[in-house]
């Protein structure tokens, strides 16, 4: 097009021009009182181990959160079950940040409501705005079921959501059937991922106790149902994608709790709907009868899986995400245990096709020292990835790790995990910390890769070190969460992300000796 | 619209006091509404790059926000980290003051900013934490400004929120500093963020026509240069109804003259360089800006033809919040597109008038938000294009409908004259793009049949 030649400069390459460039000379006085050489002194101190000391020694203020809130996850699982509205019980803003942080990672749009709460809700309680919001959104949304999850202010006032619920159907505002699930989320305890927790147990216990079934386990198999599978706070579309073709390989019937997938990767139509896909609300009774469930998050899904084996009286098996070839055999294993079904052929033929892959790119992954930033569960089957290659996990931090799934915490798992392997001998495993924490491990203690969230590129930045982006949020790379990282197939796209990564720095910062085009 | 304090309305002479406009709209339940008040001042102040900015609250309202705006700054980056006081359950039982005043000691032994702006969240103003003797303490201890914004979320809307934060800069900083002896006096910019650069090309012109910036009121701003806001000479009130308050306020108390302006298109951004002169009282001045715009709007209408032949005709929709929903329509008509939907539910009174002042009769107004009020105005009114900002793009794409963000998140800087041309191209690229015919047809084994079947 001819109006290319106008070169309308970015942002990138505009700020650059000398105009520019004066502009911020003129604003040097009254900037920053500390010379050039100062900056470089703190940056220098900055990288020092005592710094470090003192960094880690820091109680009171968190800088650069690694962690979401409850009510974001819950907003996420409410989105896993058919024609659901996630409905945030507080004020609006909290709704916006949800809806906006998560469709900046998947790039689709997150429908979901609040009662937007004010001074005179804080004073008199929230009874009113819900009952509002609720005759509103049912009207103008349509759900099927609608999911509440409460906010600080909420329960900081302490909103009795019950009974506020109960009041509505009185009113008249919603019937006596309508379905409404709920859940208590308050932020200033734990993370999204307790709210993710917190949502699926508050929506898979409404549903089943409305329903007045009572679980037989295994009773389902009549129906052909099997197995249920969880896959958690799960920031990868690709990966429910990829679980049904394990699922499929297997011929197993099964019921997917909470399937996000299809909200967040809806085909372009020409027609917006608000609800596209999820697990089914009649099914989730049914899913009480069958033989059993499969966890595919164990610490995020603490709260889910003690209802399931309790009340719903069922075998449970509870994973960390299934990264790596070890992490996939585990998975086989597990359901192939729970089923009493044959490892289908065709996975066996896969494991070894990513085998090789792995085996092609061994020699530039031997030996690279990692840093991991990430939510428990990834971090367990990251840790086993890394390990497997030849990697060595040198510093890892987990903001909300301080979890326990029966009784073992997260940060012993994953020592003992390091210690069994010599490429985790010079790992150490820091939980409750944030991302400034991390900039200073990685100042310290140089490493090859990091791996982590979008978050995560200040600090590498800072350390100069490549980021690969996995986990949640990622929010300045595109289709990420397309690709799954779990299972043979995840296996190889994450071998594929890191090794290219590594191979493209060759490149960026050859010295003109191993330009090379053979890698 | 400011805020009056009871002592200043006592002060008034009787019969001087303005008629109660209407207050910011409250946000109705059930509806997925924009941010909160919390949002909205953290949105005024972050772009203060050399500050630390302190949220003292639960971690989500850092954990879910930090870093996650477009204001670019040109040299300081602290604004940029995110500090939380991260409130837990025991803290809510017992009180986070402690754990506050220990933040904001880390903060100023560590890293050293000219200030500390310190945010309550609804927590902290549910439990009644008394925010503002901690930050004066720690304020007197440690030798440097701490200043409270007492903005919690469920106070109201996000425009609320803006100027809850004007009421701080007016308060704690606007007036305590003194510029050096030789510094040229000159405009301040209220309201205007630098996103994507925006302030940069602004200013760019405004030196080409040899006014001063005084104050940037805070996109890219230094600490030091609010501080001295009070001695400016005018105060543009860009694109920002929010901070009107601030700019009457310091009228009031300082005499500085103010005018509110746009530089969305050459037409506003023309008017604008020339307020600044004609309240500068200096002919010169009006001279310099009368050359340069001239120059300027001449280059841009010779460089703008291409770019009209495709545009012209084509209809739009605007999304956005504030002034932008009335000064990109100015900006739109110089291009040749036509606005035939505006949401107006974030949009004071006088906005809307502005809104109704530069577009025809048959232009829908949408009052409320959510995705299908949005697009059912879209395919009523046969839009070519839906301009708002990222919670809504997602849902445009969806309904294949071509889009630009107009909002924080936006990364072209649509300000000034080369703004205009920059708007142009994005208008002309995001409509001609040729995935627009691949997603509209079929499958080639579906001719008959809608692409999916639903």
């Amino acid at each position: 097009m001819s109006m290319d030649e106008l070169n309308i400069k970015d942002n990138t390459s505009l700020f650059k021009e000398e105009r520019y460039v004066q502009q911020r000379e003129n604003k040097k006085p009254f900037e920053a009182p500390c010379s050039e050489q100062e900056t470089a002194e703190a940056l220098a101190y900055s990288k020092s181990a005592e710094y470090m000391e003192k960094n880690f020694s820091r109680q009171n203020v968190v800088i650069n959160p690694h962690k979401a809130c409850q009510p974001l996850g819950s907003v996420m699982a409410a989105l896993g079950f058919e024609k659901t509205l996630p409905f945030v019980h507080g004020s609006q803003g909290c709704n916006a940040y949800f809806r906006s942080h998560l469709s900046r990672h998947f790039k689709e749009p997150t429908p979901s409501v609040s009662t937007s709460m004010t001074e005179d809700a804080a004073v008199f309680g929230g009874m009113n705005n819900l009952i509002d919001g609720l005759e509103n959104s049912v009207a103008l949304y349509k759900p099927e079921m609608v999911a509440i999850c409460t906010t600080c202010m909420a329960e900081v006032i302490g909103d009795d959501l019950n009974s506020f619920i109960g009041n509505a159907r009185i009113k008249g505002v919603i019937s006596e059937e309508y379905p409404v699930a709920y859940c208590n989320t308050p932020s200033f305890v734990g993370s999204h991922i307790t709210g993710y927790d917190a949502m699926i147990k508050g929506i898979l216990s409404y549903l089943y106790t409305r329903s007045g079934t009572r679980g037989k386990p295994g009773s389902g198999a009549e129906s052909g149902e099997k197995l249920n599978v969880m896959l958690g706070f799960e920031p990868y579309t690709g990966n429910f994608a990829e679980l049904r073709k394990i699922l499929g390989a297997f011929d197993t019937k099964y019921t997917i709790l909470g399937d996000h997938s299809g909200n967040y990767d809806s085909p372009a139509t020409g027609e917006y709907e608000y609800y596209y896909g999820g697990t089914k609300l009649a099914d989730v009774p049914q899913a009480a009868n069958a033989l059993a469930t499969l966890s595919l998050q164990k610490y995020t899904l603490k709260k889910t899986q003690e209802y399931i084996s309790g009340t719903w009286n069922q075998q449970l098996a509870a994973l960390s995400t299934p990264l790596g070839i070890k992490g996939t055999d585990t998975l086989l294993d597990t359901i192939s245990e729970l089923t009493g079904l044959p490892i289908p052929a065709i996975l066996t033929e896969e494991r070894g096709r990513v085998v090789d892959a792995l085996m092609d790119s061994h020699p530039y992954l031997h030996g690279k020292r990692v840093a991991l930033v990430g939510d428990p569960d990834l971090l367990i089957g990251l840790i086993g990835f890394c390990l497997e290659t030849g990697m060595e996990p040198v510093h890892i931090v987990c903001s909300n790790g301080d979890v326990d799934y029966n009784e073992v915490k997260f940060k012993d798992e994953a020592e003992a995990l390091l210690a069994a392997s010599p490429y985790g001998s010079e790992a150490t495993v820091h939980v409750g910390k944030d991302l400034w924490h991390m900039r200073s491990l990685l100042l310290n203690d140089q490493v090859d890769l990091a791996i982590g969230s979008s978050h995560l590129k200040f600090a590498a930045k800072d350390a100069e070190v490549p980021l690969v982006r996995v986990g949640f949020p990622i929010f300045d790379r595109h289709h990420m969460h397309r690709y799954p990282i779990i299972g043979y197939q995840g296996t190889l796209n994450l071998l594929s992300l890191i090794v290219n990564t590594i191979l493209q720095q060759l490149d960026d910062h050859n010295s003109g000796f191993n330009f090379e085009l053979v890698r | 619209m400011d805020p009056l304090r009871q002592d200043e309305f006592d002060s008034q002479a009787c019969g001087s006091i303005a008629p109660k406009a209407k207050p910011c709209p409250r946000p109705k339940p059930g509806e997925a509404a924009g941010g909160c008040s919390f949002d909205g001042a953290q949105i005024t102040l972050l772009p203060i790059m050399d500050a630390a900015h302190l949220v003292h609250g639960p971690i989500a309202c850092a954990g879910n926000s930090w870093e996650s705006r477009g204001a670019l700054s040109s040299g300081p980056s602290l604004s940029q980290y995110g500090f939380a006081t991260d409130l837990t359950d025991s803290d809510i039982i017992f009180g986070g003051e402690k754990k506050l005043k220990d933040s904001i000691d880390y903060i100023a032994g560590r890293f050293a900013p000219p200030a500390i702006f310190v945010y309550s969240t609804c927590v902290t103003a549910l439990i009644g934490e008394d925010m503002d003797a901690v930050c004066k303490e720690a304020a007197d201890r440690i030798g440097i400004p701490v200043i409270p914004v007492n903005s919690p979320g469920f106070v109201g809307s996000k425009n609320l929120g803006n100027r809850l934060a004007g009421d701080a800069l007016l308060q704690y900083v606007i007036g305590t500093g003194e510029p050096e002896p030789e510094t040229d006096l000159g405009v301040n910019l209220i309201g205007e963020y630098n996103i994507a650069g925006e302030m940069w090309d602004i200013e760019k012109l405004m030196n080409s026509a040899g006014i001063a910036v005084t104050s940037r009121i805070t996109g890219d701003a230094r600490y030091k240069e609010i501080t001295w806001a009070h001695r400016a000479r005018v105060n543009m009130v860009v694109c920002s109804r929010a901070l009107l308050g601030l700019a009457k306020e310091m009228e009031a108390r300082y005499g500085i003259p103010y005018f509110e302006g746009s530089f969305y298109g050459a037409k506003e951004t023309t008017y604008s360089l020339r307020q600044m002169a004609y309240l500068m009282n200096d002919r010169e001045m009006e001279r310099r800006v009368d050359r340069l715009t001239e120059r300027e709007e001449a280059r841009l209408s010779q460089e703008l033809r291409p770019y009209r032949k495709l545009l012209r005709g084509k209809r739009a929709v605007l999304y956005t919040g504030g002034v932008k929903s009335w000064s990109v329509i100015s900006a739109l008509k110089e291009l040749g597109v036509q606005v035939v939907g505006v949401g107006t539910n974030k949009s004071t009174e006088d906005d809307v008038r502005r809104i109704a002042d530069r577009v025809g009769d048959d232009t829908e107004y949408i009052p409320e938000g959510g995705a299908s009020r949005m697009i059912k105005t879209v395919r009523e009114r046969k839009a070519d294009i839906m301009i708002a900002g990222g919670r809504n793009m997602y849902v445009a794409m969806k309904e294949q409908i071509p889009f630009i963000d107009i909002n924080q998140e936006r990364h072209k800087a649509y300000a000034g004259y080369e703004g205009l041309l920059r708007l142009a191209k994005e208008l002309t690229y995001s409509l001609t793009n040729p995935i627009w015919k691949l997603a509209a047809s079929p499958a080639p084994w579906d001719k008959e049949a809608p692409p999916y079947d639903r």
